[in-house]
This record gives structure tokens, sequence and C-alpha cells, in this order.
């Protein structure tokens, strides 16, 4: 195979899910930068999205679970991606709005030991919750046919990388687009620098009179919400499980802010984008060392530069 | 063995002590020693003798990970299985060893298991049923990482273990065990039946690459489509690349295959992976350049990508579609069921059911050594694939194997997604005891040698 077509298709596979983990990085990066607060729960909050959206994409037949038993057999609306797209950010940022008052809030000032017990906690009732509700049954993507009246179903011919599915070239553009909303948000807003000083010192942004509770809340919602848009997007292309969150979403995110830096959105990004490119790279050269490969990278990473790409201070410092 | 009859296992131990709670094991060698007071005409062994009026059967599916959803249906068969040995019904009508009233006199109770497609769970959820629940027959799969695993496990125990999905030559090869049976065909098999017709089809002398599971079946799987895609259709294998099973994003190693080179893909996946593989290669258009062949069909990897398995070939255990009367009637009672066709999971698990029950009828006895003794060798037309043997050499299935073909998604039904286009006859099919996987076969010992 030609080198500037294995490379052309190692950019853009890598693309595509670096921005999966940047978006799960990115969440979980300014809830642990801002309120100290680890939160284990993450890969849930993926789930409830890649769930949402599976509900709100479409009506849905169920073989099992407590739904299923209680004579419903079928869940969704019917509503398409776009309704998706819509829905899906609210529900999470709705969700990590509870979490935060009723999950976060009561340990912010515990040990870590106590933030991770109950996060993990909560990330297997969620799974269990949903496997019992739903069903633990595996449902198809969600990709759809047409979205903006383009068909998105059949590949485009790219050059130099040929066929590439449509859906992906898709999705690689609609995540650099929140990632870039995010990013500014963040650098350009009052709200975006209240969260940047409190990811320095949040006890100063206190007594200077920064009502930063309310801030806690609102970064917790949109961490939130960028985990379960980024579920959404999972969903978009691969199957739906309750082991999803845990799976390939929780560990991925985690990675993601060892490489680019804890408290960092940049560092996420880029932790995120190299992630993704070191596994494309391995898997399409030599498939048997990605793994080993990227845990070797984050390894490496925490030797000799454990503050990350981009961040303020080690890990867990 | 002497070994058997005369000491204490350690289940015995472990089933005393518990009843016994603090009373000390001085006071239990009495009462283990004679083979646990039950009706017995043969020594202690495994689960033997089964006391009370309920014999256990335990089923140990994969209700959650890659395989759950198959698992599931697993379950529907099992369940339809015990209802029927119990109540009669379905094959226990049919079926001149069953009565339809128990097994042996005793009432077929079940428990179940969640293998989470992990063989060390696998393992410990047996266990469970061996020790805690006294199962006189374990049986399950998906994965046959998982059904290699139990089965040795049963081995150990000396209680029976009933194949159900697990289709990697080396469950009745190199890993094949006394005390397990499989009539599922194999990877062997499914090159044998599968290469004459895609090479008829599609042509000799072509370029084939293949993706495949890493782990037992997926490495035997493609070591298969290697061995009978070069023989029969004289073709050339560009490269075969490993992928770790769980592997929900492929679009990696599919940019990696060369679409000017290659003529058919093999995608060696099953269950959630295959959910995954198979929609993401058509996904990525590589059906416009080259063949894509799926060896082993399930419903799930069908229903993942209905809209595109049209003209895709494989092959698959069984299908609701066989127009015999084993089948039907299976598919008659599982209907009034659960308002649906079974998958082939459900036949088999279902079948393995039965056919342990009538073993143990035929032998008179739940003695694990005479319930096996009854089953090798035996030759049966009435589970839904004509002529079968469970031969004695390895305990594997002789039996004819499906070719199927994805119909256009114009011609699907919810329960028809594939067309049977050949039953290759078991004649054709297999491998003599001292040849390909049976040649690495030691099956070890009964446990009353």
């Amino acid at each position: 195979m030609p080198l500037q077509l294995d490379i052309a298709s190692i950019l853009l596979n890598g693309l595509q899910q670096g921005a999966i983990y940047a978006l799960l990085g990115i969440g979980l990066t300014i809830i642990l930068g801002t309120m100290e607060f680890l939160n284990l729960a993450h890969g849930a909050l993926y789930l409830v999205g890649a769930y949402t959206g599976l509900i709100v994409f479409q009506e849905t037949a169920l073989t099992n679970g407590l739904l299923y038993s209680s004579g419903i057999t079928t869940i969704g609306f019917e509503g398409g991606f776009l309704a998706a797209l819509i829905v899906v950010p609210i529900v999470g940022f709705g969700v990590g709005l509870l979490m935060e008052r009723f999950v976060a809030e009561p340990f912010y000032d515990r040990p870590e030991t106590d933030q991770l017990l109950v996060t993990f906690g909560l990330a297997l009732i969620v799974e269990e919750t949903i496997k019992n509700v739903i069903g633990g049954n595996t449902f198809q993507s969600i990709a759809p046919q047409t979205i903006f009246g383009v068909n998105v179903s059949q590949p485009v011919n790219l050059p130099v990388v040929g066929l590439f599915p449509s859906w992906r070239l898709f999705i690689i553009v609609i995540a650099f687009v929140v990632i870039a909303a995010t990013w500014l948000a963040i650098e350009r807003t009052d709200f975006g620098l209240v969260v940047q000083a409190g990811t320095h010192d949040s006890e100063m942004v206190r007594i200077l009179g920064i009502p930063i509770n309310r801030s806690y809340s609102l970064v917790f919602a949109l961490g939130a919400a960028l985990a379960a848009f980024a579920g959404l997007i999972g969903a978009s292309i691969q199957t739906l499980s309750p082991q999803i969150g845990t799976d390939q979403a929780l560990l991925p995110a985690f990675l993601t802010i060892v490489v680019g830096g804890a408290g960092s959105v940049r560092g996420a990004i880029a932790g995120g984008l190299v992630l993704g490119l070191i596994i494309s790279a391995m898997t399409q050269t030599y498939s048997q060392w990605a793994q080993i490969v990227l845990y070797l990278f984050v390894a490496l990473m925490l030797v000799f530069r454990p503050e990350g790409l981009f961040g303020s201070g080690e890990v867990g410092e | 063995m002497a070994r058997e009859t005369t000491a204490l296992s350690r289940r015995d131990v472990l089933k005393a002590s518990g009843a016994a709670g603090a009373a000390g094991l001085t006071g239990l060698a009495g009462c283990a020693g004679g083979g646990g007071g039950g009706d017995s005409e043969y020594p202690s062994l495994g689960n033997y003798p089964v006391e009370g009026d309920e014999v256990v059967f335990g089923f140990n599916v994969p209700q959650s990970g890659s395989y759950s959803q198959e698992g599931a249906d697993e379950l529907r068969g099992y369940n339809l299985a015990v209802d029927h040995l119990n109540n009669g019904g379905g094959w226990a009508d049919t079926w001149s060893d069953l009565s339809g009233d128990g097994v042996l006199g005793k009432t077929v109770t079940s428990v179940e298991g969640d293998t989470a497609t992990n063989p060390d769970t696998a393992r410990q959820s047996a266990q469970r049923m061996i020790d805690r629940d006294n199962a006189v027959m374990i049986s399950g799969g998906s994965s046959s990482a998982v059904a290699i695993a139990v089965q040795g496990l049963c081995q150990e125990e000396k209680v029976q273990f009933q194949c159900c999905v697990t289709h990697s030559n080396d469950t009745t090869g190199p890993e094949c065990v006394r005390y397990s049976f499989r009539e599922m065909f194999n990877a062997y098999m499914t090159g044998q039946a599968l290469a004459p017709v895609l090479s008829e089809e599609y042509g000799e002398d072509l370029n084939f690459y293949q993706l495949y599971a890493d782990y037992s079946w997926g490495q035997t799987q493609q070591a298969s489509m290697e061995k009978f895609f070069t023989e029969v259709g004289n073709w050339s294998q560009l490269e075969s690349v490993a992928t770790p099973l769980g592997t929900s994003d492929y679009s990696s190693y599919l940019s990696d295959v060369p679409r000017d080179e290659t003529d058919v893909l093999v995608l060696n996946h099953y269950g959630l992976d295959a959910a995954n593989s198979l929609p993401q290669a058509l996904e990525a258009g590589l059906d416009q350049d080259m063949e894509i062949v799926v060896p082993l069909y399930n419903r799930l990897m069908a229903e993942a990508a209905a809209d595109s398995i049209g003209g895709i070939f494989g092959t698959v255990d069984w299908s609701w579609q066989l127009d015999n009367s084993p089948s039907q009637a299976f598919v008659e009672e599982y209907r009034a069921e659960h308002d649906r066709a079974p998958s082939y999971a459900a036949r088999i698990a279902y079948t393995q059911t039965m056919q342990y029950a009538a073993a143990a009828e035929r032998a008179g006895t739940f003695y694990p050594p005479e319930v096996i003794r009854a089953m090798e060798g035996y030759e049966y037309d009435n589970a839904g694939l004509g002529s079968e043997t469970l031969r004695k050499c390895d305990h594997q299935g002789q039996r004819d194997v499906l070719v199927t073909r994805g119909l256009p998604s114009g011609e699907q039904t919810e329960d028809r997604l594939l067309e049977v286009v050949n039953q290759t006859s078991r004649d054709k099919l297999g491998y003599a005891c001292d040849a390909g996987p049976a040649a690495e076969c030691e099956l070890g010992e009964y446990g009353d040698e």
C-alpha cells in the first residue's frame, strides 16, 4: 500500500478516534482541574449519552429487561439524529447538574479514595440500571442515512485516501466544531476565565468574591454534556451495550488527561488526538503492538513528563 | 478409578462440611464414604448420586459481554427443553428415549450463570453450579475460549458438559475432554463446506485477506480458511490480521486492506465483534471493491448489517427454515413461547439438553461414565440436521453443514435474513480420528477405570 495512502488513512482514523477521546478528556479534565474531583462515573455519562441518543434517534424493539417484562416492547421516538444532537447534550447537562449536587458536592472535601469509590459505585449503578431496565442486549449503531439533506450512508471518494465512510467524516467535523466551541468558551468568556482561575487556585477565586460554587455546577454539567455528546458520537459508529461506558470511555478519558495534563482543555484536545493517532497508526501497521505501544507511551509520559503536555502540575498532585 | 470410590473428593468434603457445620470432619467419614447415602448402584462420582426428587442442570451462558445477545437466546432454548422434559411437548413427545415426565423419574430444575464471555468468570460460575447447586450437567458456550475452560473444569469435576455454541477446532481437538460432547460443527468443517461454494461462485486463483478475532476460535477459524481456500480454489492469502476480541472500532484494520489487490475479504468475527466489523466494512465501501465473506453467521450480525448482507456467504449451524419435522416441531414450540423464529443458538441449547436427558434415560442412570458411554458413537436423525453421529474418538458431532447467503434487503423479513444455498453432506466433511484436529485429541478418563 502506498505510503501517502497509509498516512492519510491513519490521520483520518486517528482524528475520528481522537475527537471522541478529546471530548471525553475535556469533560474529565475540567471537573478534575476545577474541583479536584476524580470522576470515575465519567464513562457512565458517555453511556447515558449513547442510550439517550438511541432513544431519541429511533424506535427500538426490546427483547428483555424490566420494560419488556412490563409489556413495553419498544422504546424510542423516531426523532432522528439532529434531534439527538440537541437532546443528548441537554440531558447530559441535566444529569451533570444532578450529579454535582447530590453525588459530587458532599465529597469535595473528602479524600480522593472516597471520591473514587462513590463515583465508581455510581458508574456501576447506572450500568446495571440500564441493563436491568432496557436489557443487556446489544443494539445496533444509530448512524442516519442522511443528515442536512446529504446522504451519509455511502462512502465518499477522497483524494489520496480513496473511499472513506462519509458518516465518519461528518463525525470528525461536528466533533471538532464542538471541541472548538468549548475551547472558545473556556478561553474567551468570563465563565471560562473563572474556570481557568479555578483550576489554578480555587481558594483564591473564592476569596476574590466570585461565586465559584455556581461555576462548579456549570463546569460539572458542561463536562457531563461533553461526555454524553461523545457517547452519541460513539453510538453512531459502534454497537451499544451497557458495558461501553467502562470499556470505551472511562479508560480513554483518563489516558487522555494523563497525556494532555490535568486541568488543561488544550491538553485534553492534544492528548486525545495524540492517543487517537497512536492507536490508529499502530493498528494499521503493527496491530498486535497497538495496545502495548499505547500504554508504553502513557507510562513514558508519566515518567518523563508527569505534568502532561499542557498540564500545570502532576496528575493527582 | 479406585481413588474415586474410596476416598473423599474435595467436593464431598465441601458438601459434607457445609451440611454438618461445625461438627468437624471426623464424624463425616462414614456419611461420605458410602457414596453419599443415595440410591446408587454405582459409586459416588462428580455429583452422582442425585439425591431427592429433582435433578439440576446448569446453563452457563453469556448474559453480558460480546456474545450476550446469543446467550439470551440460548437460555430460551434451554428453558424450553426443561419445560418439555418435565411436561412433555416438542421433542420430548417424539424422541423415544424421553418420557415428558422428568428424567429417570426426577423433575428437571435448572440454574443459570453468566459467563460474561470470559473464561475465568465462566469457570467460577460453573464451579458454583457444581458445588452449590449439585448440577449433574453443565451446558453453555458462546466463545470457544469459555467452552474449553468450562469443559476442562467439568473433566476435573467429573460432571458432564454439553457444548452449546463453540466452533473452534480446539474444542474437540487438542482441548477435547471425555466429559464433553459437541454437536456443533467446527471451523475446519466450515472451511470444507464454504471453499467449494465460494470458488464456484467467485472463481479460482483469487487473493483473499483475513481479519480474525484473536482467541481460540478466531485462530483456528483463520487457519482453516487459509487451508481450504488455498487447497480448493487455489486462492492466495495476502495477509491475515488478528483483532482483539471485543474490538469495537475496526476502521483502522479495514483501512489497511489493499483494495486493488484483494478479491475476497474474510471477516472471522462473531457476535458483537461481527456486528461492528461487518457494517463498518460496508460503510467503508469495501464491498464495492471485493467480495466479503463471514464464515460463521449468527443472527446478531445478520441483523446488524441487515441492509447490506445481500449476497454475503457464510455458514450456520441450523436454520429455522429447514423443512423437516424435528426442526419445524421445535420452531413451532419456540414461536408459541416467544413469538419469533429461534436462532440456531437456541436450537443447539435445546438439543444439548434433550441429548443429555436421552442419554441418561438410555443409560438408566445419572452415573457419568455410563451416560458418556450412552452418548459415544450414538447415531440419530431426530434433531433437525439429518443423520448425525456423536463420534466416539473425539466427541465431535458428524453432521451436515449449511452454507447460507444474505438476502437482499427487499426480500428480508424479521426472521428471514439468510437463505440456505447448500446443505453440505457430512460425507463430504470432517476428518478421520487420526487426522485434522482429532489427531491431537486425548479424551481422558471416564472416572471409573
